[in-house]
């Protein structure tokens, strides 16, 4: 029969090692998650190219990026030669981007994806670009038709008086029925949107897509909408 | 005689309870009591006014007032269990045979009465409290309904949109002019989401296809927070928006200033 002591010490190593396997399989997952987010995928760096004079009659640096949203994730290049998940659309090359403080951005966008309607009309509006507008192709729009959108490119984060506010939505125009990105073939014409807006101070900020465009779940903000580093990711003002 | 003897021998309430209180597990047990009970009442009446956001509308008043009374009133309760498990921390006995358990006192009819009654007492005063400060808001909002102004509320991951009617305008900040009575419907286009702006003590579910109808009126200038208080999927901790409460001149002049960008800010 073990003594009091014995049965003690058992306890006490039980117990250690029980908290011990516990602590490390909460990290296992918790690693395991985080390693297939995306979240840590590379950054795409805005580029300083020059000056401009703004319309509030301000100079700042010009910077410029490009990004680009495909109907077919394997096209993104950021999610294996797979695409991650069949059917489903992403932005890439980049869903994290890293862009310097108190810069005039211009962002440039391919896009090859369709549409149908939006949930929210509100995300169909241009909200917080350099004029209220975008560049479709050569065209100035400050909207979309509520059924003109494929996605969105909506950036914005806390209301804190850390960092500046930081307010972007971009509708993107769905490509037309017959010219969209398709698995396994060459990519279509899409469009080349362009837009600029005015970065403040440094900052971490986020981006999602406003557009429905996950499977029928959650009114069609599951599967991929809900999934890390395909249509959302971080944006980063430095 | 003896029986008589005994009669006389038996000691008084008072002697009873000097006795009582002569016993260390008593002490320590009243000790521990009185120190939660007025650690939480300090938390309540002290930390709580200057922990609590910026106070910018009657609701938010009447919210806090609830979170410091309440928390005083909970405070013997909370101090009673404490101070017991404190002392049986203290006392705890180690190794595989624990001590036997005390007589039980689950028959004493007046400690039973007592906790009964001020249970109850505790519980009928939350209650009354509770329906008294709501019908307040309910009857002070129909009283003000036909003059107040209506803001749209949409949730949507993970952003917000504040649509004014009479304002022909669409926004993701939500300004406000002071004083002014507000109607809130708020809704949600995709999962569950919770209105929460922060300072001015309101926080409603918003829900698909189902719209909730809330009333405040901001009584102080200054900035607020919109919160999402309801888990909704990987960005909930980035559905925070920025509110202000600002003068009628001030916000006819944001509104003019939203509608020269086209209606959509």
């Amino acid at each position: 029969m073990a003594s009091p002591a014995t049965s003690q010490s058992k306890t006490a190593v039980g117990a250690v090692i029980s908290v011990v396997v516990g602590i490390l399989v909460v990290a296992a997952v918790g690693t395991t998650l985080h390693a297939h987010s995306n979240l840590d995928a590379p950054a795409g760096y805005a580029k300083v190219n020059g000056t401009i004079v703004a319309p509030d009659g301000k100079t700042y640096p010009h910077a410029f990026i490009n990004d680009n949203v495909f109907a077919d994730a394997a096209d993104s290049k950021i999610h294996g030669s797979s695409g991650g998940h069949a059917g489903w659309p992403s932005y890439g090359p980049y869903i994290n981007l890293v862009l310097p403080a108190h810069t005039y951005v211009t962002m440039t966008m391919h896009v090859y994806d369709g549409g149908e309607k939006m949930n929210t009309p509100y995300f169909a509006s241009v909200v917080g670009t350099v004029g209220g507008t975008i560049n479709i192709d050569g065209k100035n729009v400050s909207s979309l038709p509520n059924d003109g959108v494929q996605h969105t490119f909506t950036l914005h984060g806390l209301p804190t008086s850390s960092q500046d506010p930081l307010f972007v939505n971009v509708p993107l125009p769905k490509t037309p029925e017959g010219q969209q990105d398709e698995p396994g073939s060459p990519l279509p014409k899409g469009y080349t949107v362009t837009f600029s807006f005015i970065t403040g101070g440094k900052g971490n900020y986020v981006w999602n897509c406003e557009y429905p465009c996950g499977d029928s779940t959650y009114q069609n903000f599951g599967a991929v909408m809900g999934a890390p580093g395909y249509m959302n990711g971080k944006v980063t003002v430095i | 005689m003896e029986h008589q003897d005994d009669e006389d021998l038996k000691p008084t309430p008072g002697e009873r309870v000097k006795q009582v209180l002569k016993e260390k597990d008593v002490r320590q047990v009243l000790f521990f009591f009185v120190l939660f009970t007025a650690l939480f009442s300090i938390l309540g009446l002290w930390a709580y006014p200057r922990w609590m956001p910026n106070i910018m509308s009657k609701e938010m008043r009447g919210d806090e007032s609830i979170m410091i009374w309440f928390t005083v009133i909970s405070a013997p309760i909370a101090g009673i269990v404490l101070a017991f498990a404190m002392r049986s921390f203290i006392d705890i006995q180690r190794g595989d045979t624990p001590p036997e358990d005390g007589p039980a006192i689950s028959g004493h009819t007046p400690t039973v009465v007592i906790w009964t009654a001020v249970s109850f007492l505790f519980c009928t005063v939350a209650i009354v409290w509770g329906m008294t400060e709501m019908n307040t808001w309910s009857q002070d909002a129909i009283a003000k309904e036909s003059n107040a102004m209506v803001v749209n509320v949409t949730g949507a991951q993970w952003s917000w949109s504040f649509n004014y009617p009479a304002q022909g305008i669409t926004t993701h900040e939500l300004n406000l002019p002071v004083k002014q009575p507000i109607t809130f419907n708020v809704i949600s286009d995709d999962v569950n989401h919770s209105f929460w702006p922060v300072e001015l003590g309101v926080k409603v579910d918003a829900n698909r296809l189902a719209t909730t109808v809330v009333h405040v009126t901001p009584d102080k200038i200054g900035a607020f927070e919109v919160k999402c208080a309801e888990l909704c999927g990987i960005y909930h901790a980035y559905m925070e928006t920025n509110g202000q409460v600002e003068s009628r001149a001030d916000f006819d002049n944001w509104v003019s200033t939203v509608k020269a960008q086209g209606g959509a800010q």
